[in-house]
């Protein structure tokens, strides 16, 4: 089975602050990651691959430096990587994300199925895997926790809103997958060397043959206008004294409550 | 001081669990007290000096010597002294003022997120801030185990960690403390500034009076150690203090030298065919690489004991499987200013483990946060494991406990050591697990005992293990500290007259033996 | 297309040197440097400056065609789903707004559920009783909503951020070439333009981002259930009730079977809610939490990180990617608030919040605050109540 997983680098912290003197938001940019939720799509891949044979291929969009993030992902046991990156490709929505990656995967075409994470921890949209799928024109499932193969397709269970629900998909496929499917294996010094004298396949918009009206920011409909932390409400009553004395406040609140 | 005795209260059933700390001993106390300030706790120390009341000075109650656990009259709980004071800036260096009721995991947080509960900082300290934000991320090395640890605490008993392999136990990155003695006077020492003059002391007070005394004429063993004071001809009084298991007088204010935090910080875990292929690597490891932070050991049973927890479940399930690597574990931990120079490492790692027998094809890399974790939970998941091994033994025989050394040896002796440690656990057909610092030539033998006897006959190994290792020129405690549980220990390493050196130089501060009794030595010589 | 800087407004404060996950800002002397390299024009920069001296040049595109309409998709389970009622009580306010007309897409509805739906604000039902909408399947749904949307063009096409939903919503945008904006916590629309106004958590929750789809329609979006208030039904309200042609074919996805989770009463339609976060110190202090629920008839509700420790099952969860609660009173220990937290309890009358850290966020989203360790006063609110 041919597996192309994509994978997205994330900065490693979420957290953002409101400066209160000017005002203004402070993002505390650390380190970039590969998307927790893409690691766990490698891991079920590489497991899959374990059973039914086959290549594991990574697939990212984004800046040179996301071949770091690839070459881990060869260290861990991926066969080969390739990277959208150009300047072309800047400031894409989910819409115009989807487009470079499908180009992408078509170059790495013939697959059977394409790995997604649910989500990525940045964007929290979860919307690359079915815009991807459409794309391609391949059926989708999201929200994946458990797969099984079977004769040119594979039955899989999916989370929903109110319980489980047991699947069979025909391959080729696209599946996003939760943190069920289990963590990364670790790679061995060995893998991170191998990883390390890896090529990583870098693919313009040009060597792509990308429609350049729907990549990057000319491909996305939307447009973030406004960013702020939202306000929280007035100012709030403090209740001070032993822990005795809280809670005694405390059971009066519900009292006038309830 | 007038509010003193409202600070002070009995100690009732609401407080019982401040009897207790981790190494699941229980002792008594009438009173107890959760000073937030000097100045509470010195007031309440001038009102229990007169009656000559025993303190027990307590932090986070982590320990594992049971030196938090009171023996009578009060307890002083410094928990809630937990505000970071202030911070220094000093050439591109920084320090941190911390009361020793601080948390280890909180000040990192502190330290790592670059903010600071800054109500009532000087000036100074507020600018060392600013700087602070726009310098390299710091971090403060020591890194025992349990990441709940106090401050005050860590300092009482020279804690370290797995880096201490390379930045040493706690005492190297104290700079300065604030403390007061059992009679509540109040001191300040700042390193560099008060020598002993040969053996003779002479600390100042806040007061302009002084505590004079003589330090044993003792040679301390020249190898990783937290058994009993640091004693050296001529040494720096704050020496003294760090490690004193809360027996010489009560920390309230620790400077703390940060560091700045390595560029890259990998982690490797090795595996081996035998414990001795183990030891070789070890050596060639401390002989050959400059950049390695930590070396940490784990024997096959520990292994297996975490295959078993993998088994069962629940949290452990994401524990990776060590199944099928090998009888013997190193985990090496790389900490380099490049990735070129992390990636160097690997290599040099590589070929050594292929020389002592290893398989580097076989080995886990941990290069992102995520799997620094998972490397990071696999070492903790080791004793927790073993814990709760002996938890379902003491369902069926209620008076066991786990039996878990803490001994190190001087270079050059570490085959020696776990040689002897594998041929007596075997003569006595013990089911033991080992794991720990072997870079430091220290290793933690767990004992689990499957009935009372066993349990005693333990016992008996370990204070044997105290004679040879001492032998050896080696250390009965490491990095536990003595407290009340290891005190037989210290005088089998340090002699009756060491010892008996050490409870002159305790009186000089403690005339009426008020603080930590019953830590590192009895009161009466010979007992 | 680049990022701007205008180097008379910037005075090198380096904000968003700070802002930039990228190291793609650089401060040099008294300005600023940008390394277009490293720039992917995510524009947290330009949010930053203080100054106004970022900005993102953008390529001028067509405009918006002669889109009219506020759609919203009515999902059904085995019932008409809340959020198709609350969904359509808003797409009401927005078209009132705009001078248009509300459209309910209900596949395989009742009559009732077209009633409710017009009593909630819909003007017309576009029904369809095509077996292959049966079951929720993305394929015939897309087919069968893309289709409508591309031959009548509505403005505006919302779903309900449910499973289904995000799992559709995308799908159908890809097709259409729309622009999607998920878990929107907000919608408003500028009555001029139409352009509609979407505000959602961005960055993991800890910010709030507004997002527009200026030259594409529909503009699309997904909202998360819980959000909106559900509408009072207005009975008087008349509507009309089409019946469109089904899609051609199931799709190659084949439902095999489906487990209905234990009946929970969920904490979503909570009365009152005693939330934990990492704050609350040890797990077994989780059980004081669930006592003193159980005491309350409350439900238990967690942060983030609970859940993700394995501590409590995800539905157990308040957020933006766990569910909205609108509880009449909510006592939380030791939570931090993390804004996505906050976004997820913002429906919730009477808030009060047990912290050590005083500066904790979860204060700022209070009534009541409380500084103090969740521990002793759980302990001491377990005794005081009995």
């Amino acid at each position: 089975m041919n597996i192309i997983v994509c994978v997205k680098q994330v900065p490693s912290s979420n957290e953002v602050r409101l400066d209160p003197v000017t005002n203004t938001i402070v993002r505390d940019g650390r380190a970039a990651v590969i998307n927790p939720f893409d690691s766990h799509a490698l891991e079920a891949a590489l497991c899959l691959r374990e059973r039914l044979g086959g290549t594991v291929s990574v697939l990212s969009m984004g800046i040179p430096a996301c071949s770091a993030m690839l070459r881990d992902c060869i260290a861990r046991g991926a066969d080969r990587a390739m990277l959208m990156t150009d300047r072309a490709f800047a400031g894409a929505d989910t819409l115009a994300t989807s487009y470079a990656l499908s180009l992408g995967a078509k170059k790495l075409a013939p697959f059977d199925l394409i790995l997604c994470g649910r989500m990525a921890v940045d964007g929290d949209t979860a919307q690359i895997g079915p815009e991807l799928a459409e794309r391609l024109d391949i059926p989708h499932v999201t929200d994946v926790f458990d797969i099984e193969p079977g004769q040119d397709c594979l039955f899989v269970r999916r989370e929903t809103d109110d319980g489980v629900e047991r699947l069979r998909v025909p391959l080729p496929a696209l599946l996003t997958v939760t943190r069920e499917l289990g963590n990364p294996r670790l790679p061995s010094i060995t893998g991170v060397l191998h990883g390390e004298q890896s090529e990583v396949t870098v693919l313009s918009a040009q060597d792509a043959n990308a429609d350049p009206d729907q990549c990057g920011l000319s491909g996305s409909p939307t447009q973030v206008t406004r960013t702020f932390v939202p306000q929280g409400r007035g100012q709030a009553r403090s209740i001070d004294g032993t822990a005795a004395e809280q809670a005694a406040a405390i059971a009066d609140i519900i009292g006038e409550v309830l | 001081m007038g509010t003193a005795p409202a600070l002070i209260h009995p100690m009732t059933a609401e407080f019982a669990d401040y009897l207790r700390d981790e190494s699941r001993t229980t002792g008594t106390a009438d009173t107890i007290s959760f000073p937030r300030s000097e100045a509470d706790v010195a007031g309440i120390l001038r009102s229990l000096h007169p009656a000559g009341m025993p303190v027990t000075v307590q932090g986070a109650r982590t320990g594992l010597a049971a030196a938090a656990v009171p023996d009578g009259g009060h307890v002083l709980n410094l928990s809630r002294m937990d505000r970071v004071l202030s911070l220094r800036e000093q050439d591109g260096h920084f320090f941190v003022t911390a009361q020793p009721g601080v948390v280890l995991l909180n000040l990192r947080k502190m330290i790592a997120s670059r903010r600071f509960e800054t109500a009532g900082w000087d000036e100074q300290s507020l600018a060392a801030l600013e700087a602070l934000k726009d310098a390299p991320e710091q971090f403060f090395p020591t890194d025992p185990t349990e990441t709940t640890a106090s401050i005050g605490g860590m300092t009482a008993c020279n804690a370290s960690g797995a880096r201490s392999y390379l930045y040493g136990p706690m005492r190297r990155h104290v700079t300065a403390l604030r403390g007061v003695l059992a009679d509540g006077r109040v001191f300040s020492l700042r390193r560099g500034q008060c020598f002993a003059d040969g053996l003779r002391f002479r600390l100042p007070l806040a007061d302009g009076s002084f505590v004079e005394g003589s330090l044993p004429d003792y040679h301390m063993p020249q190898c990783k150690n937290a058994s009993g004071y640091f004693i050296a001809p001529g040494m720096d009084l704050l020496d003294l203090l760090i490690g004193s298991d809360g027996t010489l007088a009560v920390v309230t204010a620790v400077e703390l030298a940060l560091m700045p935090l390595p560029n890259v910080i990998w982690g490797a875990t090795c595996f081996f065919p035998s414990e001795q292929s183990a030891a070789q690597f070890t050596e060639k490891v401390r002989a050959d690489m400059k950049n390695i932070a930590a070396l940490e050991y784990f024997d096959a049973r520990a292994m297996d004991i975490l295959r078993e927890q993998r088994a069962a479940g629940g949290v452990f399930a994401r524990l990776p499987d060590p199944g099928g690597m090998g009888a013997a574990a190193i985990y090496a931990e790389l900490h380099c200013a490049s990735e070129a120079e992390a990636l160097d490492g690997l290599r040099t790692l590589a070929a050594l483990s292929t020389a002592a027998g290893g398989d580097p094809g076989r080995s886990w890399v941990a290069r992102t946060e995520l799997d620094r974790e998972t490397l990071t939970f696999f070492r903790h998941a080791v004793p927790e494991s073993v814990n709760s091994l002996i938890d379902k033994r003491r369902q069926t025989v209620p008076g066991i406990t786990k039996l878990g050394s803490d001994m190190s040896v001087p270079d050059g002796r570490l085959l020696d050591v776990m040689e002897l440690y594998r041929q007596t656990l075997a003569e006595g057909g013990f089911e033991y697990a080992t794991w720990g610092h072997i870079g430091d030539n220290h290793l933690h033998v767990n004992i689990l005992p499957r009935d009372m006897a066993e349990h005693a006959r333990g016992k008996e190994l370990f204070l044997r293990w105290a004679r040879e290792v001492t032998a050896m020129g080696g250390a009965v405690s490491a990095e536990h500290g003595v407290g009340k549980l290891k005190a037989p220990f210290l005088t089998v390493m340090a002699g009756e007259a060491a010892v008996d050196g050490m409870r002159r130089l305790k009186r000089a501060f403690d005339p009426l033996w008020q603080l930590g009794r019953g830590n590192l030595f009895s009161e009466e010589d010979g007992k | 297309m680049a990022l701007l800087l205008d180097t008379a407004r910037c005075v090198g404060c380096g904000l968003c040197v700070r802002a930039c996950a990228y190291g793609a800002l650089e401060k040099t002397g008294n300005g600023i440097a940008i390394d277009h390299e490293k720039c992917v024009l995510c524009a947290s920069c330009v949010q930053s400056c203080p100054k106004n001296a970022l900005s993102i040049e953008r390529n001028g595109s067509a405009k918006a065609d002669e889109a009219a309409g506020v759609w919203v998709f009515a999902e059904r389970a085995d019932a008409l789903l809340p959020v198709a009622l609350e969904l359509t009580g808003r797409a009401r306010q927005l078209a009132d707004k705009r001078g248009a007309y509300v459209t309910a897409l209900l596949p395989c509805g009742t009559r009732e559920d077209a009633d409710a739906l017009i009593a909630a604000g819909a003007d017309r039902i576009i029904s369809c009783p095509s077996t292959y909408l049966q079951t929720r399947l993305d394929a015939p749904y897309t087919d069968w909503i893309a289709g409508l949307a591309k031959e009548q063009k509505p403005e505006i096409l919302l779903f309900g951020a449910t499973g289904f939903g995000r799992s559709l919503a995308p799908r159908v945008a890809a097709r259409l070439g729309a622009g999607l904006t998920a878990d929107c916590t907000g919608l408003d629309i500028d009555p001029e333009t139409g352009l509609l106004l979407q505000t959602r958590p961005a960055f993991g929750g800890n910010l709030m981002a507004t997002i527009m789809s200026p030259h594409h329609r529909p503009q699309m979006a997904t909202v998360r259930p819980g959000v909106m208030p559900a509408p009072v039904p207005d009975a008087s309200r008349r509507g009309i009730v089409e019946q469109s042609p089904g899609p051609d074919s199931a799709g190659l996805v084949e439902l095999l079977e489906r487990q209905a989770k234990k009946a929970q009463s969920g904490i979503a339609q909570a009365d009152i809610i005693i939330s934990a976060g990492r704050g609350i110190g040890p797990r077994k202090n989780l059980s004081l939490v669930q006592q003193l629920a159980d005491r309350l008839g409350a439900q238990v509700g967690v942060t983030r990180p609970l859940v993700d420790m394995g501590w409590m099952g995800r539905e157990h969860q308040i957020g933006q990617t766990g569910t909205a609660v609108a509880p009449r009173l909510l006592i939380a220990f030791g939570v931090s608030g993390a804004i996505q937290h906050l976004a997820g309890m913002g429906g919730a009358q009477t808030v009060v919040a047990v912290n050590t850290d005083p500066d904790a966020a979860i204060f700022s989203a209070a009534d009541y605050r409380v500084v103090a360790d969740a521990e002793e006063v759980l302990q001491a609110l377990l005794q005081k109540l009995g």
